[in-house]
């Protein structure tokens, strides 16, 4: 039995067969069953896991219909069109999927119909029905108002005036219905009679292409998981020509025989329909994750699906086979570590137009990147640079991720180079110092209302060693009695 | 110094079968192959005509298996240049050095990139030392080495294992101009094995890779070639006007060799000049802020014999050097 807290009192919200032999009902009172029968055993409901539950059977339906969508708290709709005659038939297909259920410990039911609303009906008040197209009519009839999907007020008001069964709400007039009870209750009789399309709207995004492949044996070697990747995309090869595409992400989805799903994705910088890359990027995905892949008893179906795709460019190959396209070497390498890695694996700086060092240069994963240009037999002017400048700024070689705090004991003019300073508790003797170069704020992204941040004046320093670093000093020296000094930062190192 | 081994009185056959059998052990062994031919000079000489002199270690591989620093002392010493499909070991002594070290491997990729333009770099790191040392930041690569912003891509591993492995599979690649592997300490992951597969994969691609070690200890590993890098005073700018005082001018390196097949010692202090993208050599210190003479080890001693040279106006007991051998910013400064 399961009690769940309501206007602060516990309350029975689900209870099995034997608990309603004993006369217990849902919404009485937890204390109530207690005085009644105080050998009842209460679990405290817990939403948040009933969803985990029902969304991972959710993903084992996948495996029947890519449409599966999850409908309130306790049920799934599966849009099996097209997909029945994979299973032998209606029946069969929902007998195979309630059995399946049954032996994984669950008490389900289902209803097939044409409609969704006709099909919700079925499975809540006819047990395993299956519909047949023209016949929602006949079997709404006699049911009662809440096989309508309607809201509990809008069936309290019906039942008021009389209409008990949805016979008697269809042979009504429609349009003082529609006027008293809202266009909501038409909208979802029409829906149930196939007057009206309703659009069950998926769970997961459906794969434009997808191959799988069901095992009479169930694997669980990595191995031979891979081995059936590598069958599944020369299926998926001859699709993604005929095309004229290539995935971008690929999805794999491995079945456990107890109900449970893995999925494992991977996606590419470039579009790819080759076997092989295919194989080698999954396996460096599966390496990572070997420990996090529970293989239990096996898999008995796996599933390649391309999530997304791009058009394929077709590149014509020389004859002695030699035109390595590097660029394309260097894709693939950053795919596999990605998939091996993370996203952020492999990483491409982008330039950026401004002034602040931090800012000025931008570093994203390689796959988001825009492509590198072909490399110019002749560069003419290095685009970096601008063109008016004399003297490009310069800049270090590496540069903090936040600048460093330091502490700077004097300075030899207030507003000059520090004489010394203690950067990560070592001291530094400044042996010579250039600038200041002043970058202020930039004024322009600066929110209204929003404080001007202070200016940084940045020095080159060689330290006694010959170590030269890029150091700032934020703000200015303030003569105001109160006014705190500023602070000095480390920003990079030059080489 | 330079070992010689004097062959004496062989008979032309027996010796082309040393040769042989030298030329397999190099082969064996992975070590360059040593210079076998007969000095050109010795014929000329009736009672020395069978004798041949064996130099240890200058190679006479291809050319091409090299990459030339462009400073000759270097070269020799590294017995040719830096090889080119090799993995190749660049120390900084401490973290703070790394600033220098990565201006040190980034001009040596600059020279690789001569030759091969627009290829891309990969620079591979664990987190920690990109968080100790910083992000290479593609703004100040530009300016100093030419390296297009397109052309660097950098990979950040959290840890050390998955760094290798970017690293390795990077290595095999021939579409990097060079791969550069950056990390901190002496992790024990880093053992022989680890690094012979690295110079392998780098030997059959042909490619360098690069091994910066900032804080590291000089543990045993597979690199033919260690050296340590440290940052030496920069030389002031030079302007129409002569050099302008208390300016930082280019970058200057100290490179110690630590480790090479040749295994001659030796220390230089290398500038870098930006805008020919070329090293040049500095053989004293332009600012001497210490003296050269007691710092690190002592550099070799140029081969050849040491001849006496006449004393002229030297005191007798050459413990002092003279007013005029005393240079004018050591002498001691007195108040008042």
């Amino acid at each position: 039995m399961i009690s769940h807290r309501d206007n602060n009192t516990q309350r029975i919200a689900a209870l099995d067969e034997r608990a309603e032999a004993l006369k217990l009902k849902r919404g009485m009172g937890i204390a109530d069953a207690r005085a009644m029968h105080p050998m009842i055993d209460v679990v405290e409901a817990d939403p948040e896991a009933d969803r985990r539950l029902l969304e991972g059977l959710a993903d084992w339906c996948d495996r029947y219909t890519p449409l599966v969508a999850i409908d309130a708290e306790d049920g799934l709709f599966l849009d099996v069109t097209g997909c029945t005659h994979l299973f032998s038939g209606e029946r069969a297909m929902q007998d195979e999927i309630l059995t399946r259920f049954f032996q994984q410990g669950f008490d389900v039911r289902a209803g097939l119909a044409s409609t969704p609303g006709a099909a919700w009906a079925a499975a809540r008040f006819h047990g395993n029905r299956i519909v047949a197209l023209g016949e929602e009519e006949a079997l709404l009839a006699p049911l009662p108002l809440s096989a309508l999907r309607i809201a509990p007020e809008t069936r309290t008001l019906l039942e008021s005036v009389g209409l008990r069964t949805a016979g008697a709400v269809m042979a009504a007039p429609r349009a003082p219905l529609a006027r008293r009870f809202g266009a909501t209750l038409l909208l979802r009789l029409d829906q149930a009679l196939g007057r009206l399309d309703e659009a069950v709207s998926p769970r997961l995004p459906v794969a434009p292409l997808s191959v799988e492949r069901h095992l009479a044996e169930p694997v669980m070697l990595t191995d031979d998981i891979e081995r059936l990747i590598s069958r599944l995309a020369v299926a998926l090869k001859t699709d993604l020509e005929r095309r004229g595409e290539g995935a971008r992400t690929l999805a794999l989805l491995l079945f456990r025989v107890d109900g449970a799903v893995s999925r494992i994705a991977v996606g590419t910088s470039r579009p790819m329909r080759e076997p092989r890359l295919i194989q080698r990027l999954f396996h460096e995905r599966l390496t990572a994750l070997e420990q996090n892949i529970d293989a239990g008893f096996g898999f008995d179906l796996v599933r390649l699906s391309v999530l997304s795709v791009a058009a394929f460019d077709l590149v014509q190959g020389d004859l002695t086979g030699e035109a390595d396209d590097e660029d394309a070497d260097i894709a693939l390498f950053a795919d596999r570590v990605r998939a091996r890695l993370d996203e952020a694996a492999v990483l491409k700086p982008v330039i950026v137009e401004s002034h602040l060092p931090e800012r000025a240069v931008k570093t994203v994963p390689f796959a988001e990147a825009p492509q590198r240009r072909a490399p110019a037999a002749g560069r003419a002017t290095p685009r970096t640079t601008p063109p008016m400048t004399i003297y490009p700024p310069e800049r270090p070689v590496r540069l903090f991720r936040s600048p460093e705090p330091i502490e700077v004991p004097a300075t030899e003019i207030p507003e000059g180079p520090p004489m010394n300073f203690r950067w990560r508790r070592a001291l530094y003797r400044v042996a010579r110092a250039e600038g200041p170069e002043r970058i202020a704020a930039e004024w322009w992204r600066q929110l209204p209302g929003e404080e001007e941040a202070p200016t940084r004046d940045y020095y080159r320093i060689e330290d006694s060693e010959g170590r030269r670093y890029w150091l700032y000093r934020q703000g200015l020296y303030s003569s105001a009695p109160q006014a705190a000094p500023p602070r000095w930062y480390m920003h990079g190192v030059f080489a | 110094m330079l070992p010689e081994v004097n062959v004496m009185a062989m008979s032309a056959v027996a010796r082309d079968t040393v040769f042989a059998l030298r030329r397999q052990i190099a082969k064996i062994e992975g070590t360059l192959p040593e210079r076998l031919e007969a000095p050109v000079a010795a014929p000329a000489d009736a009672a020395k005509s069978d004798m041949t002199l064996v130099r240890r270690g200058l190679a006479v591989a291809s050319p091409d298996a090299f990459l030339h620093t462009g400073i000759e002392r270097l070269d020799t010493a590294l017995g040719g240049g830096l090889p080119r499909a090799a993995l190749s070991e660049i120390h900084g002594l401490e973290t703070r050095d790394a600033g220098a070290v990565a201006g040190f491997a980034l001009s040596l990729v600059s020279l690789i990139l001569k030759e091969k333009q627009g290829l891309p770099i990969l620079w591979v790191g664990t987190s920690e030392i990109f968080h100790e040392a910083g992000l290479p930041y593609a703004r100040g690569l530009h300016a100093l080495f030419g390296i297009e912003p397109e052309q660097l891509l950098f990979s950040e591993a959290p840890k050390l294992l998955d760094a290798l492995w970017i690293a390795e599979e990077a290595a095999r690649m021939t579409a990097f101009a060079a791969v550069i592997l950056e990390i901190r300490g002496s992790p024990r992951l880093l053992d022989l094995t680890a690094t012979r597969r690295l110079h392998a994969r780098a030997q059959n691609a042909g490619r360098p890779v690069l091994l910066l070690r900032q804080a590291g200890e000089a543990d045993p590993t597979a690199a033919p070639v260690r050296l340590i890098v440290s940052a030496a005073p920069a030389a002031s700018r030079e302007t129409v006007a002569g050099p302008l005082a208390g300016s930082i001018g280019r970058p200057a390196f100290k490179v110690d060799i630590g480790k090479s097949r040749t295994a001659l010692p030796g220390q230089f202090t290398l500038e870098w000049n930006p805008n020919e993208h070329a090293f040049a050599e500095r053989t004293e210190n332009p600012v001497a802020v210490v003296p050269a003479s007691q710092r690190g080890a002592d550099p070799a001693p140029a081969p050849g014999a040491v001849l006496a040279f006449p004393a002229i106006g030297s005191p007798a007991t050459g413990d002092q050097p003279s007013r005029q051998q005393h240079p004018a910013h050591r002498s001691p400064r007195r108040a008042g």
